[in-house]
């Protein structure tokens, strides 16, 4: 079990809000695509299984798993389907090289969320049907709740959650693959028409397809395929209860990142994640979940996030530059995407090949997604480029 | 539209559409042992249950079938009336309806921690700018006549 394990291909397609040419299957088959001839033009023949992650009410189609093969040219191959954030996938296609069943493993994840009329909906469907649903609420309410109580329990402030859209939208200017990039300033996020208040507007990351596909080695195929191997250093994820009534530690906390990063610290052998992570790509699905996850995650103390967002430490000067790619509210929201698109801006650091956003002298990185409203699932990765 | 808004639906582009999906499927639900017990309770008596934990000394409310946390069985002897009232554990106003349109009058919810548990409600007979984390407040029921046996036979929640 000690086989390491190696990003050797990324490839990504989209990224864009609206896509009235490619279907989602055509969008997967040019990330895949982009991502077999970055590992070197592997064909997918050499390829030994693939994982894909999906929501079968996302894509509008039932048991969608069997609408995978094709476009990552995995028929009659083993594939996979995980319903679940994209980097629960990742975890899955590193367990199927870390027991040795395969030695390469691609993995892959997309959003087309355009093509929903009403992803609001679908995001409620998702809400309990006996105790929530009967309310007939928009699903965002929780999310209200959430940053109210996470405001109350950590002293954090609305400004503070407000300067995270700023940073954010104005790091993703520079980023190619962000859509949303603008110069915005705190009065238009805190004086923008609100949703669930105290959640506004721009404090929820804007809807975005894309297509993203990886490829996965064992450490012999990984330094054989590439001189720019990325180690999959730790993975670690988890749940909290769905039921809003009895997360563990109320609704401000977000219990399942600190659960999550204990694990994959674990593995990567992270004592002191401060001293030893360099930068993070982390969950910013809305303002405030940035701060808190920063918190869980243990990249500083609780109710530290926003003070030292207000010092400019996670700035791309800081001291731990956090969503230096612009984030979910640069970038744009990938539903279970999101998590492959961490890591794919994480990988794309590590490689240094990050172009205008490129951070000097970075060796560990910090991936983290949480699967949105209303769940309770995060999953953390630690990536490095040292072996 | 631009930079701060953008289209995020293709509906609203113009595209050969080879067809609309639609998934007319209806899912009629029942609220488990434990929550046809809960809301019988609330529909005839006025009443929140909870279920008590002995070995954790957690109280679910609503009242659940099993400790998530225990993993123990919750029996008929655990059921406990937990009162009508509760404090506000957190409130948000919502400002948008289910699709996504403004409202004509925001709706104040809030997550209403009453024993270990929280019920999600309405708050009613308060403005925005009264509520308050830790403020007390108390169920407000519907005539026995509206009730339906769900959530909904509370109308909202009520200062105290």
């Amino acid at each position: 079990m000690s086989k390491r394990v190696a990003i050797v291909g990324i490839g990504c397609s989209g990224f864009r809000t609206t896509s009235t040419d490619l279907s989602y299957r055509e969008m997967i088959f040019e990330a895949a695509t982009k991502c077999y001839e970055d590992a070197g033009g592997i064909h997918p023949q050499s390829i030994d299984s693939f994982v894909a992650s999906s929501e079968d009410f996302m894509e509008g189609i039932s048991i969608a798993d069997e609408y995978v093969p094709d476009q990552l040219g995995a028929v009659l191959k083993p594939v996979q389907s995980i319903a679940g954030d994209s980097l629960q996938g990742l975890a899955s296609a590193l367990m199927q090289i870390k027991t040795g069943q395969q030695s390469i493993v691609a993995t892959s994840a997309f959003s087309k969320v355009s093509n929903l009329s009403h992803y609001e909906k679908v995001a409620a469907y998702a809400t309990d049907p006996a105790y929530i649903r009967p309310l007939k609420e928009h699903p965002y309410f929780i999310a209200g709740l959430e940053m109210n109580r996470y405001l109350f329990d950590s002293c954090s402030t609305r400004e503070q959650c407000a300067r995270v859209v700023v940073k954010n939208r104005y790091n993703a200017f520079l980023n190619p693959r962000a859509v949303y990039g603008a110069k915005i300033t705190l009065e238009d996020v805190i004086c923008a028409e609100p949703v669930s208040a105290p959640l506004g507007q721009f404090d929820i990351s804007g809807h975005l397809d894309g297509a993203i596909v990886l490829l996965l080695a064992s450490e012999e195929k990984a330094l054989e395929m590439t001189d720019k191997p990325i180690w999959i250093k730790g993975i670690g994820w988890a749940t909290d209860t769905p039921n809003l009534d009895s997360r563990s530690e109320g609704l401000g906390s977000a219990h399942y990142a600190k659960l999550a990063a204990e694990k994959a610290y674990k593995m990567a052998g992270i004592k002191s994640p401060v001293k030893e992570i360099d930068f993070a790509e982390i969950d910013d699905t809305f303002s405030y979940k940035e701060l808190q996850h920063l918190e869980a995650l243990q990249m500083c103390g609780f109710g530290e996030a926003g003070k030292l967002l207000e010092m400019g430490c996670f700035e791309p000067g800081g001291d731990l530059p956090v969503n230096v790619s612009g984030g979910s509210l640069g970038i744009g929201y990938l539903h279970e995407a999101n998590g492959l698109q961490r890591v794919l801006e994480t990988a794309l650091q590590l490689r240094g090949e990050a172009g205008k956003i490129q951070l000097t002298g970075v060796e560990t990185g910090l991936a983290f997604a949480w699967r949105g409203i209303p769940t309770a699932t995060g999953t953390a990765v630690v990536l490095s480029n040292r072996l | 539209m631009g930079i701060l808004e953008k289209i995020t639906r293709n509906v609203d582009n113009r595209y050969w559409n080879p067809g609309v999906g639609a998934f007319p499927v209806k899912n009629r639900y029942t609220a488990g042992v434990a929550g046809q017990q809960f809301f019988e309770r609330l529909k005839e008596d006025s009443k929140i249950f909870g279920t008590r934990c002995k070995t954790c000394e957690t109280t679910y409310v609503p009242a659940r079938l099993y400790c998530e946390r225990c993993f123990e069985r919750l029996e008929e002897k655990d059921w406990v009336d937990v009162g009508t009232e509760g404090v506000i554990h957190s409130f948000t106003v919502v400002h948008k309806t289910l699709e996504g349109e403004a409202k004509e009058k925001p709706d104040l919810i809030a997550a209403i921690q009453i024993a270990d548990g929280i019920l999600i409600h309405r708050l009613g007979e308060l403005d925005d700018m009264e509520a308050y984390i830790g403020m007390k407040v108390a169920a407000q029921f519907k005539a026995k006549a509206d009730r339906r046996g769900g959530i909904n036979d509370i109308d909202y929640f009520k200062p105290l």
